[in-house]
C-alpha cells in the first residue's frame, strides 16, 4: 500500500551554488567499477551464488490479496497485553497522535485516518482469553506490550501461541515501564535478554520498541511519533484463513427490537440486532451465514451499505503532499467519548468536562455540549411541534395533511419508535428531551420520505454528530425496494421492447433492401448479394436478443426457463408456425411438455429445423465460423459495424442501464471501441513477436502476473453497475462500511454488551455450515503440564469458532487402523478426532482445558491442523477376550468363559486365537452345553492351566458433543463453563470417587505350584536308547579313596604357609589405619561444605525475598487497576 | 422454491439431477414434493431411484428419505467419498445420465473416482458415452480437471437390452480454476466417431460417407472414425449412432449426436448429426449448448475471481440451473450480450464472482 504512494520526483538545481558544485570532485570520476568487483574467479562465483541464494530468500509463495488496493478497509491493530501494562495509555496516546483528540474513555474499536491510503481501526485487548482469541484471528498489525519491568508474562506467550495457529499477523513488541528500572546498565541488560526472548519467540530481527515514562496521562509524543511512523510503512502479507472469508469488527451495535415486544416479554425475547462495520477478507454475499464468536450461528437478514463514517481524503485533499489537518481530526469510534459523547446501547451520555456554562460562547464547543445546548434551546414541547408540523404526502401537493387528535399513548409510541430506529432506542426521558431538535427533524424527515424507505437509516446517521463528522448515508436504497424497483423496471421492459422493435425492425430492412440492390447493380456474384439482407436478418435477430435482459429475464421474472427463451421473437415466430402446420392440436403442447419430462440433456433434434439446411445459402451463411471462410466474414463486419453505428443513438435507451451500461459504453462511443480493438490488437503482437523478452520471467513472475491481471479483470468487470446490482453479482466488496442486520439474537448479547469485548462477524463458507467428524493433526503443547485424555472435554478455537467437544486421539497402526490411544502422547504428534462444525483441511487450531482466568498455568494445552472431515469414523481400540479350557483332547480343546453365548461364538467362527504359552489355533463351534463355550482346534497340545485368548478390535465413535462457547452472552464473560469432568463436579459437591471393589490392588498370595515327578515306566524305558533313558542314580554310599586318607604338610610347606598368613596380616592392618585417616579427613571436608551451604542459603532468601517483593507490587498495581483505575499508580 | 432453515425445497420432478449436484456441492439438505403427483404413475420412476442410489453409493452420510407413495423425498447430503464404486443402470436411460452428475461431483471427491457404469451406453435422451468422451471431459480439463480424468469404454450397449461397460477414472482437486473464455475463434477441425455393434460394420462408413458429403464443403480436416464393436463388447442389442465434434482455434467445442431408429437409414442418421452439428456451430459461443451447465457449475465453484465465459443462448436447462444456483450458492450471473468485435450474435456473456469452493472433503496427509 505504501508503495503506491507516488512522490514528486526529486529535481536537481540547475543553477546557483550545488549545481556548480555538481561537476566538480570526485563524483566526477563517477563509480569506480573496479572497488566492487572480484579479485579472482573463484570468488566471482561464490559472490554470483550468494547473491542468488539471496534472491531466493526473498521469494514467497504468490498469494492473491483480496483486499482492493483503491479503497481497503482500516487496518485493525490489537493493543494486547497483561493488564497494568499501559495498553490504554497507549491507545490514547496513539488516538492523540492520529487525531487530536483526547478520550477519557476508549472503549471499541477506534477508527482513524493515518494517511492518504491508510485508516487505522485500534482495538485494545483485554485479558480475556476469549478477548485474546478473537482479537488474534483478526489483527493485522499486533502491539504487544510487555511490561519491560517485570519481564514475559504467561499472557504474552499465551497470545503469541493463538496467534501462531490462526495465521501470524505483523507482531510489534513495546517495553514500557522501562523508566522504572534506574540502574542504566541493569536497564540496557534487561532490554538486551527481554530482546533475545522475543526474537526467539517471533524471528530474529523482530522489531522491538521501548516507550519509556509517562507524561500528562501520555506516552512521550516523540516516542508516539516514531511507532506510527512504524506502523504507517508496514506491510502486510494476506493471510490464507482471512483471505478465504469475509469478516467484520463490529463498531457499533444497535438494537432493533420494537420496543413493545421486548416490554412485553421482559426483555426475554431474542433480538434483532443490527452491527456496523468495515468489510474485510472477502466479499459477503447477501443470504449467507455468518457466524459471531460468543454468540453463534446466525443468517444475516439484510446487508446494507452505509456512507463510510471515516473517508479517506477525497481528490481535492489529496494534491497536497500531507494529509491535511482538518482530516486528521476525522475519528470513528462509536463506543468510545468522542467529543464527549458515548454512544452506549440505548442510550446517549455527555461528558462535560469541568464547569459548564452556556453563555461561553467564545469557547469552542464539544459535540456533545451543543447536543445538550440544542437540547436547552427548544421552545415548546413535541406534541406542539407534531401539531405544528406539516406533512405532505407528496412534494408537488398544496395541503399538509392534517394531524388528528389521538391518543397521547399512541403519539408517545410513536415518537418513541421514531427515537428507536434512530439512536437504537432512547429511554422515556431521552425522547422527551429531544422534542424540539426531533421536530425539526421530523419536518425534513417527512419529506425525505417521499423518496424512498432510506430515510431511517439516514437520520441514524445523522444524528449526533454533525459538527465533527460527514453526513453519512446509505449508497443504495434499502435492497427491497430496490428489488421492487428491477422487477417494475422488467416488466416495462417487456412491454415496451415489442413495440419499440416493430418500428426499428422496419427501418433496419428498409436499409437492407436498399443496400442490397446497390450491390446488385454493381454486379456482385449472387452469394454475395444475399449476404447482405442475412447478415441484416441476423443482426436483426441479435439485436433482438440484445433488447432481452437477459439478467432480469433469468432472476426476477416468475416466468418458466422455456418462457424465458420464448420471449425471443425469432423463437415465438417458429412456434407460431408450428402451431399453424399442425392446425389446431391442443394435444401438441402437452406432448411436449410430457418429451421435456424426462430430463434429457440432447434436445430433439427437430426435423425441420434441419430440413432447412438442405438449403445452400443458409449452408454459405456459416462459411465464416470456419478458419477457411474468414476473408467473407471480415467484409461484413464492416458493414455490420456500419449499421451499429448508425442506429446506435436509439437503442441505447431501451437498454436496461445497468447490466449492459459496460456494452452501451463500448458502442456509443466508436472512438473508444477503435481504441480497445487497436489495444487488442497490440496486445496480440506484442504476444506473438515479445515473447523472447517474455521468456526472460521466471516462475514467480509469471504467477505475479497472472494474479494481478485477475485482479484486473475482477476490478473491471462489474465496474459501473449500480451499487445494489452490484452487490446482488458480488456481494459487498471489503473495505465498505455495512450494516448488518441479524434477526434472532440472544437477548443477553445486548443485555450484557461490554464494548471491552470484541464483537466479531465471520462469514462461513458453504461446508462451514455442516457438522461432522474431524480429524486433525494435534500435539500437546510443551508448555501444558498435563497429558490430554481420550473423551475429555477440550475447547477449541478453529475457525472463527469457539467450542467445546470431546476429542479421541488415536494413532496410525501400520497403516491398517487407526488405534485409540488414551492419552496424547509425550513430544508427538497424534491423530484427535471430534465431532463440530466442518472446517476446510489445512485450517490451524489450539485448544484449551479451560479458559478461565484463574489457572495460573499455561492455558493452551494443545496445537494443530485439521487433516480430513467425514461423516463417519473408524477408530478402534484392541479388546482381548479370554478363556479357559475345561476338556483337552489331543489337538482339540473345548473352550469356557469367553463368550456367553452360542450366537456370539458363531459370529468368531474362524477366528484366530491364541494361548499364553504362544500355541496357535482357532476358533471352530459352538458347544451345546456351557453357554458360550466352543471347540478349538490348537497347533498342539494345550496344557489345562493356558489361559486362551482372542485379540480382536473394537470401534468406537467420538461423542456427537458440540457445545460453542458464548462468552458473549454472559454477564460475568470470563467465567464461561461448559462441559466439566466428573472428577470436577465430585470435588465441587464433595463427593468421594466411588471404588470398585474388584479393582482394588491387594497382595495376591500365589501357592507354589509343584509337579509330580516324570515317571517312566519300566517297559518303556527298557526299549529306549541309552541317550534318553533316565539317567538317576543313588547318591554315592560309600568314602572315596582320598576322602579316608588325611593330608599333612611338609615342614618347609607350613613355613611358607605361616609366612604367608603373617603378610596378609599386616596388609589388613595397613588398610584399616589409611581408612581411619581417609575418615577424617573427609569429616572436615564436610564441615567445611556444610558453612558455605548455610551461606548460599541465606543469600537464597534474600533473592526470594526481592522477588516476591516485585511480584506483591505488580499485584497490588493491579488491584489499584481494578479499583475504577482511580490515581495512576506511578509518577513520572 | 422455498428456503426454510437451510432446507432447499423444489416441486416437480423436474431438473432433478442439477438440484442433487447443487445440494451435495453446497451441503444443504434438498426437498422435492409433488414428484409426478398428477400423473398416471405418480412418483418416482425406477431411474431416478437409481440415481439416488447411485448418491447414495458415492456419498457418505447421506441421508435420503423418499416419502411412502414416493411423491416426495428428501436429501441430507453427506461427503463425497469417490473410489471404486459399480453401478448397474437400469435401462430406461442410458449411462450418460448417471454420469453426468457424477462428473460434476467427481472432482470434489476425498479419493479418486472408478466409477464402473453398466447398461446402455447411447441413447437418444443423454450424451453417449462418446460425446461425454471426447467433449465434456476437455470441457473439464478447461477448469483445471485432468490428469487421470478417463473414460474407457469396456462395452457399447444399444438401446433396448444394453451390456455396455464403461469405466470413468476422475481425479481429485483442491479448486477449479478461474475461466476466462471469450474468444470462440473459428472451427478448425471436425472429428466423429461412427459405431455400430451387432450390424453390418458398413453401415458405419456409409454414415461416414454421408456426413463427410455435408462437412466437407467447410473445411478439409475432417476425421471421422468408424469404431465397430464385435462379439462380447457389443453389448446385447443392435444399433449405430454418429457423433459429431468440432473444434475451434482456441479450443471451443461444439458437438452433435444422431443414434439409430427403426425404419431409418444410416445416411438419415449421419445427416441429422451433421445438421445439428452445424445449427450448433451457428449458434456458436465457447461452449457446447449441452455442456453450459457444467461449465456454469465449475465457475460458480471457482476462485473468489471474476470468472467469464461466451455463450450461445442458453437452453432451457440452463436458465433453470442459474436459478438453482442462485438457491444453493447465492451467486447471480452477470448476462450481456457479446459483440466485441462488430459481429452481431446472439451470443451472451456470463460472468460470475466464483464462490471460492474449496473441496473440504480432500484429505491432507
Amino acid at each position: 500500500m505504501a508503495d503506491e504512494q507516488s512522490n514528486k520526483a526529486h529535481r536537481p538545481a540547475q543553477s546557483g551554488k550545488k549545481a556548480e558544485k555538481k561537476g566538480k570532485g570526485k563524483e566526477k570520476q563517477g563509480f569506480n567499477e573496479k572497488a566492487f568487483a572480484p579479485k579472482s574467479g573463484r570468488n566471482a562465483d561464490r559472490q554470483g551464488r550468494r547473491n542468488a541464494e539471496r534472491d531466493q530468500t526473498r521469494l514467497h509463495v504468490p498469494l492473491v490479496n483480496r483486499t482492493p488496493d483503491d479503497e481497503p478497509p482500516p487496518i485493525i491493530v490489537a493493543i494486547v497485553g497483561p493488564p497494568g501494562v499501559g495498553k490504554t495509555t497507549l491507545l490514547k496516546s496513539l488516538v492523540r497522535r492520529y487525531s487530536k483528540q483526547t478520550l477519557s474513555e476508549a472503549k471499541g474499536p477506534i477508527t482513524v485516518i493515518a494517511g492518504k491510503k491508510r485508516r487505522l481501526t485500534f482495538v485494545e485487548c483485554n485479558n480475556d482469553l476469549n478477548s485474546m482469541i478473537d482479537v488474534g484471528k483478526v489483527a493485522d498489525l499486533v502491539l504487544l506490550m510487555i511490561d519491560g519491568s517485570y519481564g514475559f508474562e504467561m499472557e504474552t506467550f499465551e497470545f503469541l501461541n493463538i496467534l501462531q495457529s490462526h495465521g501470524f499477523p505483523k507482531v510489534i513488541g513495546i517495553l514500557t515501564h522501562l523508566d522504572l528500572i534506574k540502574k542504566a546498565a541493569t536497564l540496557s541488560s534487561t532490554k538486551k535478554t527481554l530482546k533475545k526472548r522475543f526474537w526467539t519467540e517471533i524471528y530474529q530481527g523482530a522489531k522491538l520498541f521501548y516507550l519509556s515514562g509517562v507524561l500528562n496521562g501520555r506516552y512521550p509524543d516523540t516516542e508516539i511519533l516514531n511507532l506510527s511512523r512504524f506502523i504507517s510503512v508496514m506491510k502486510f502479507r494476506p493471510l490464507v484463513f482471512r483471505n478465504q472469508h469475509p469478516y467484520l469488527l463490529a463498531d457499533r451495535i444497535e438494537d432493533m427490537t420494537s420496543r413493545e415486544l421486548i416490554r412485553s416479554s421482559d426483555g426475554m425475547c431474542n433480538r434483532t440486532v443490527t452491527l456496523y462495520g468495515y468489510l474485510r477478507g472477502t466479499n459477503l454475499r447477501q443470504n449467507s451465514r455468518v457466524h459471531i464468536p460468543g454468540v453463534g450461528d446466525m443468517s444475516l437478514r439484510s446487508v446494507s451499505l452505509l456512507g463510510d463514517p471515516c473517508p479517506f481524503p477525497d481528490a481535492d485533499s489529496e494534491k497536497r503532499r500531507k494529509l491535511s489537518e482538518k482530516k486528521k481530526l476525522l475519528i470513528h469510534a462509536p463506543m468510545s467519548d468522542v467529543g464527549g459523547v458515548t454512544y452506549d446501547k440505548d442510550a446517549v451520555y455527555v461528558n462535560v468536562p469541568g464547569s459548564f456554562s452556556r453563555d461561553a460562547d467564545g469557547v469552542p464547543q464539544g459535540e456533545g455540549e451543543q447536543m445538550v445546548m440544542d437540547l436547552q434551546d427548544a421552545a415548546n414541547t413535541l406534541e406542539e411541534g407534531v401539531a405544528r408540523s406539516q406533512i405532505r404526502l407528496l412534494g408537488s401537493s398544496s395541503l399538509p395533511l392534517n394531524v388528528l387528535a389521538r391518543d397521547d399513548d399512541e403519539m408517545d409510541e410513536q415518537a418513541g419508535d421514531e427515537e428507536e430506529s434512530d439512536l437504537g432506542g432512547d429511554e422515556d426521558d431521552g425522547s422527551e428531551m429531544g422534542s424540539d431538535a426531533g421536530s425539526d427533524d421530523m419536518d425534513t424527515d417527512g419529506e425525505d420520505s417521499d423518496k424512498g424507505p432510506k430515510v431511517g437509516v439516514s437520520i441514524l446517521e445523522t444524528e449526533g454528530r454533525r459538527s465533527l463528522r460527514r453526513v453519512s448515508r446509505p449508497m443504495g436504497p434499502a435492497s427491497g425496494e430496490a428489488e421492487n424497483g428491477e422487477v417494475v423496471f422488467a416488466e416495462s421492459d417487456s412491454d415496451m421492447g415489442f413495440d419499440d422493435d416493430l418500428d426499428s425492425d422496419v427501418d433496419v430492412e428498409e436499409v437492407n433492401v436498399c443496400e442490397g440492390e446497390e450491390d446488385n447493380t454493381e454486379d456482385a456474384p449472387a452469394w454475395k448479394t444475399n449476404l447482405a439482407s442475412k447478415a441484416a436478418i441476423t443482426f436483426n435477430l441479435g439485436r433482438r436478443n440484445r433488447r432481452k435482459d437477459w439478467f432480469s429475464l433469468i432472476y426476477s421474472s416468475s416466468l418458466t426457463p422455456r418462457q424465458v427463451l420464448e420471449t425471443n421473437p425469432s423463437a415465438e415466430a417458429r412456434e407460431v408456425e408450428d402451431d399453424l402446420d399442425d392446425g389446431d392440436f391442443f394435444q401438441l403442447r402437452s406432448a411436449a411438455t410430457t418429451v421435456d419430462d424426462t430430463d434429457k440433456t440432447k434436445e430433439d433434434l427437430d426435423p425441420e429445423d434441419l430440413k432447412q439446411w438442405s438449403d445452400e445459402e443458409l449452408l454459405d451463411s456459416i462459411r465464416h465460423l470456419f478458419i477457411t471462410g474468414d476473408s467473407g466474414g471480415d467484409h461484413d463486419d464492416g458493414d455490420k459495424n456500419e449499421y451499429e453505428d448508425s442506429e446506435g443513438g436509439d437503442f441505447v435507451d431501451l437498454e436496461a442501464p445497468d447490466v449492459n451500461a459496460s456494452a452501451t459504453a463500448l458502442t456509443e462511443d466508436p472512438e473508444a471501441a477503435l481504441a480497445a480493438k487497436k489495444e487488442a490488437l497490440k496486445r496480440k503482437f506484442d504476444e506473438q513477436y515479445d515473447e523472447p523478452s517474455n521468456s526472460g520471467m521466471d516462475f514467480y513472475d509469471e504467477k505475479k502476473d497472472e494474479i494481478a491481471k485477475q485482479l484486473q479483470l475482477n476490478k473491471a468487470e462489474f465496474e459501473g453497475i449500480e451499487t445494489e446490482a452490484r452487490a446482488q453479482i458480488e456481494g459487498y466488496r471489503p473495505g465498505m462500511y455495512l450494516r448488518i442486520e441479524l434477526e434472532d439474537v440472544p437477548c443477553e448479547m445486548i443485555k450484557n454488551f461490554d464494548p471491552s469485548y470484541p464483537i466479531l462477524v465471520g462469514g462461513l463458507l458453504a461446508a462451514e455450515e455442516q457438522f461432522g467428524y474431524l480429524q486433525v493433526r494435534i500435539k500437546r503443547h510443551r508448555w501444558f503440564t498435563k497429558t490430554l485424555k481420550t473423551n475429555d472435554p477440550l475447547i477449541f478455537s478453529l475457525g472463527w469458532r469457539r467450542f467445546q467437544s470431546l476429542p479421541i486421539y488415536s494413532l496410525d497402526d501400520h497403516s491398517i487402523r487407526m488405534r485409540m490411544l488414551k492419552y496424547t502422547p509425550e513430544h508427538m504428534h497424534c491423530y484427535a478426532t471430534f465431532y463440530g462444525p466442518v472446517s476446510l483441511p489445512n485450517t490451524g487450531f489450539c485448544a484449551f482445558n479451560s479458559l478461565s482466568g484463574e489457572s495460573s498455568g499455561f492455558r493452551i494445552s494443545a496445537t494443530g491442523v485439521v487433516l480430513d472431515i467425514d461423516k463417519s469414523i473408524k477408530i478402534v481400540k484392541k479388546l482381548k477376550l479370554t478363556g479357559t479350557p475345561f476338556k483337552i483332547y489331543k489337538n482339540t480343546a473345548f473352550i469356557k468363559d469367553m463368550f456367553n453365548s452360542a450366537l456370539e461364538v458363531a459370529k468368531f467362527e474362524g477366528a484366530n486365537i491364541r494361548t499364553v504359552s504362544g500355541l496357535r489355533g482357532q476358533v471352530k463351534k459352538a458347544l451345546s452345553k456351557p453357554d458360550g463355550a466352543f471347540r478349538a482346534t490348537f497347533e498342539d497340545k494345550v496344557l489345562m492351566s493356558d489361559i486362551v485368548f482372542l485379540r480382536a478390535w473394537y470401534s468406537i465413535q467420538p461423542r456427537p458433543f458440540y457445545n460453542p462457547i458464548t462468552s458473549l452472552l454472559l454477564s460475568d464473560k470470563g467465567h464461561w463453563s461448559g462441559m466439566r469432568l466428573t472428577g470436577e463436579v465430585r470435588r465441587e459437591q464433595g463427593l468421594k470417587t466411588p471404588q470398585n471393589v474388584n479393582s482394588h490392588y491387594k497382595l495376591i498370595d500365589r501357592p507354589a505350584r509343584r509337579f509330580n515327578p516324570l515317571k517312566v515306566p519300566k517297559k518303556l524305558q527298557a526299549d529306549l536308547p541309552y541317550a534318553s533313558k533316565p539317567k538317576l542314580m543313588k547318591p554315592q554310599q560309600r568314602q572315596t579313596y582320598m576322602q579316608k586318607r588325611a593330608v599333612i604338610m611338609e615342614p618347609e610347606e607350613k613355613k611358607a604357609v605361616a609366612l604367608l598368613q603373617q603378610v596378609r596380616a599386616l596388609r589388613k592392618d595397613q588398610v584399616a589405619r589409611r581408612r581411619e585417616k581417609q575418615k577424617e579427613r573427609k569429616e572436615v571436608h564436610r564441615k567445611k561444605i556444610e558453612k558455605d551451604d548455610e551461606k548460599r542459603i541465606e543469600k537464597d532468601k534474600e533473592k526470594r525475598k526481592e522477588i516476591m517483593r516485585a511480584a506483591g507490587m505488580k499485584q497490588k498495581r493491579e488491584t489499584d487497576a481494578a479499583e475504577g483505575r482511580g490515581p495512576k499508580r506511578r509518577k513520572t | 422454491m422455498a428456503q426454510t432453515g437451510s432446507v432447499v425445497t423444489y416441486t416437480g420432478h423436474l431438473y432433478l439431477r442439477q438440484r442433487l449436484v447443487l445440494a451435495i456441492l453446497s451441503g444443504k439438505a434438498i426437498r422435492v414434493e409433488k414428484i409426478r403427483s398428477d400423473d398416471a404413475s405418480p412418483g418416482l420412476t425406477e431411474y431416478e431411484i437409481s440415481l439416488l442410489r447411485l448418491i447414495e453409493k458415492i456419498t457418505n452420510g447421506s441421508v435420503i428419505e423418499i416419502s411412502v407413495t414416493g411423491t416426495a423425498f428428501m436429501l441430507k447430503p453427506g461427503t463425497i467419498v469417490g473410489g471404486s464404486v459399480v453401478h448397474d443402470c437400469p435401462l430406461m436411460r442410458s449411462v450418460g445420465y448417471f454420469l453426468e452428475p457424477v462428473i460434476m461431483l467427481a472432482p470434489f471427491a476425498k479419493k479418486p473416482f472408478h466409477l464402473n457404469l453398466r447398461g446402455v451406453t447411447t441413447d437418444d435422451n443423454d450424451l453417449s458415452v462418446d460425446l461425454i468422451r471426447t467433449v465434456t471431459l476437455p470441457h473439464l480439463q478447461l477448469f483445471g480437471i485432468s490428469d487421470g480424468l478417463e473414460l474407457q469404454i469396456k462395452k457399447r450397449g444399444a438401446q433396448p437390452n444394453g451390456g455396455g461397460e464403461v469405466h470413468f477414472l476422475c481425479p481429485v482437486v483442491r479448486q477449479a480454476k478461474t475461466l476466462n473464455f471469450i474468444d470462440p475463434g473459428k472451427i478448425k477441425r471436425i472429428r466423429g466417431i461412427s459405431h455400430a455393434v451387432r450390424v453390418s460394420p458398413q453401415f458405419s462408413n456409409r454414415m461416414i460417407d454421408s456426413a463427410r458429403s455435408v462437412l466437407n464443403r467447410y473445411i478439409p480436416d475432417v476425421y471421422l472414425y468408424s469404431d465397430v464393436y464385435k462379439g462380447e463388447e457389443s453389448g446385447k442389442s443392435p444399433g449405430y449412432a454418429l457423433s459429431l465434434v468440432a473444434e475451434s482455434t482456441t479450443t471451443a467445442m461444439h458437438c452433435s449426436e444422431a443414434v439409430s431408429k427403426p425404419g431409418e437409414t444410416p445416411e438419415d442418421v449421419a445427416l441429422g448429426a451433421a445438421h445439428a452439428l452445424l445449427a450448433e456451430i451457428r449458434r456458436g459461443g465457447c461452449v457446447d449448448r449441452k455442456h453450459q451447465s457444467l461449465v456454469l457449475l465449475m465457475m460458480v465453484l471457482g476462485s473468489e475471481d471474476v470468472g467469464r465465459c461466451r455463450m450461445g443462448e442458453p437452453s432451457p436447462r440452463t436458465v433453470q440451473f442459474l436459478r438453482d444456483v442462485r438457491d444453493f450458492f447465492g451467486t447471480t450471473f452477470k448476462v450481456v450480450p457479446a459483440d466485441s468485435d462488430g459481429v452481431p450474435n446472439s451470443h451472451l456473456i456470463f460472468s460470475c464472482y466464483g464462490t471460492g469452493y474449496i473441496n473440504v472433503n480432500r484429505t491432507i496427509t
